[in-house]
């Protein structure tokens, strides 16, 4: 499996659960910034790992967070989670047919690790669904749909 | 007073200049093409007075350029993102320049010309182009990630600059533009089946629903994404 996790805690969580999983997580970096260069480079990361992981028919999940889907952590953090959201219907799209799922978990501030790296294990499975924004927590709940 | 509007050599944009043009607004019509010259001698031969800017908005002397002019003519209050270009193709043969591009184009001329204009735009609207795309399409990864950033930026921006400035998304779907008339003829005749209006969407709509989120008509509204599509969603 390739991780792609800038916080220590969810690594060690997901390592603990899927040391023999495959396919890609990526967890969008919680400290990039409002400058287009940090927007940028995140997005360029997104792509090339993506792209390596699914020509070798490898599932993949991201990790974002809700309050950067809603906008709430300035507008750099907040291109990159729906960006991401975007372009993983996109990849769900392409890969419908060969059965390869592409989905979004959102977390919230305080989410146990465990709960999401229990999450990516069902999403990585082939029988998972694709396309689809999993909400880990209630605070989405009344708030715009991505 | 002014409206600046991105992409306006292209099909959406010059019927978004035409419309903010007849809203009052002195329109500054923004593309790097060299097409815009002719496009806005045909404006100004239908009674459409614009002043145009012929500029790379990914690059900082291009965005400067529009913010020399806006400034010059004392002040914004609507400003409409809606350059974009295509480079479609599946993920696993998309290459890295044409990646860079699209999202270089689509958000980040974007971003930056938006934050460049703000310092002029104490009261009023902001509207970013998004598409049907950003909710997924086949062979646009690099597209639709760029609509989806609009989408982010579009909900950021609309809570900093409020109460002042509100700030909405519109998306479009397949709408009568030279770039759906690039589509072969099969194909196109292929997606226009699954949209239950049953056509193409006009230029002219899209600019109608941007005319209305950058009038006092919809000063309720912010941080929204509004799709025009035909009813394209809902359908297989």
């Amino acid at each position: 499996m390739v991780l792609r996790c800038p916080l220590p805690e969810l690594t060690a969580a997901l390592q603990a659960w899927h040391e023999d999983g495959t396919g890609l997580v990526f967890l969008a970096d919680p400290t990039t910034g409002d400058e287009w260069s940090d927007v940028s480079k995140e997005l360029i990361e997104v792509f090339r790992l993506t792209r390596q992981t699914l020509a070798k028919g490898l599932p993949v999940v991201f990790v974002v967070s809700n309050d950067d889907l809603l906008g709430r952590n300035g507008p750099g953090r907040a291109m990159v989670a729906t960006g991401i959201l975007s372009a993983a219907r996109t990849a769900a799209v392409e890969h419908r047919k060969s059965r390869v799922p592409v989905n979004v978990i959102a977390r919230e501030d305080g989410t146990d690790p465990e709960v999401i790296a229990r999450w990516c294990g069902l999403l990585l499975e082939g029988e998972a669904p694709t396309g689809e924004l999993i909400h880990l927590g209630s605070e989405h709940i009344g708030k715009a749909l991505p | 007073m002014t409206a600046v509007v991105t992409g306006a050599a292209g099909g959406i944009g010059q019927a978004l200049c035409r419309r903010l043009a007849e809203a009052g607004h002195a329109v500054v019509a923004v593309d790097f093409s060299p097409r815009l010259e002719d496009v806005v001698a045909g404006l100004e031969s239908n009674g459409v007075n614009v002043q145009p800017v012929q500029a790379d908005l990914t690059t900082a002397s291009g965005v400067e350029e529009v913010a020399k002019v806006t400034q010059a003519m004392g002040g914004l209050e609507v400003l409409v993102n809606n350059a974009g270009i295509t480079r479609d193709s599946r993920l696993v043969n998309l290459g890295e320049d044409d990646f860079e591009a699209v999202i270089a184009v689509n958000l980040g001329a974007a971003y930056r010309l938006t934050l460049a204009l703000i310092p002029q735009l104490p009261i009023g609207s902001i509207v970013n182009i998004s598409s049907r795309a950003y909710l997924g399409n086949f062979g646009q990864f690099n597209y639709s990630m760029s609509k989806g950033g609009l989408v982010g930026l579009t909900r950021a921006l609309a809570q900093t600059l409020a109460p002042s400035v509100r700030v909405n998304a519109v998306a479009p779907g397949l709408i009568g533009t030279e770039m759906a008339m690039g589509i072969p003829d099969d194909v196109r005749s292929k997606m226009i089946d699954a949209i239950p209006a049953a056509r193409m969407g006009r230029p002219e709509e899209v600019a109608e629903l941007v005319a209305f989120l950058a009038s006092d008509a919809s000063s309720y509204i912010t941080g929204e994404v509004l799709v025009i599509g035909g009813g394209r969603s809902l359908s297989r």
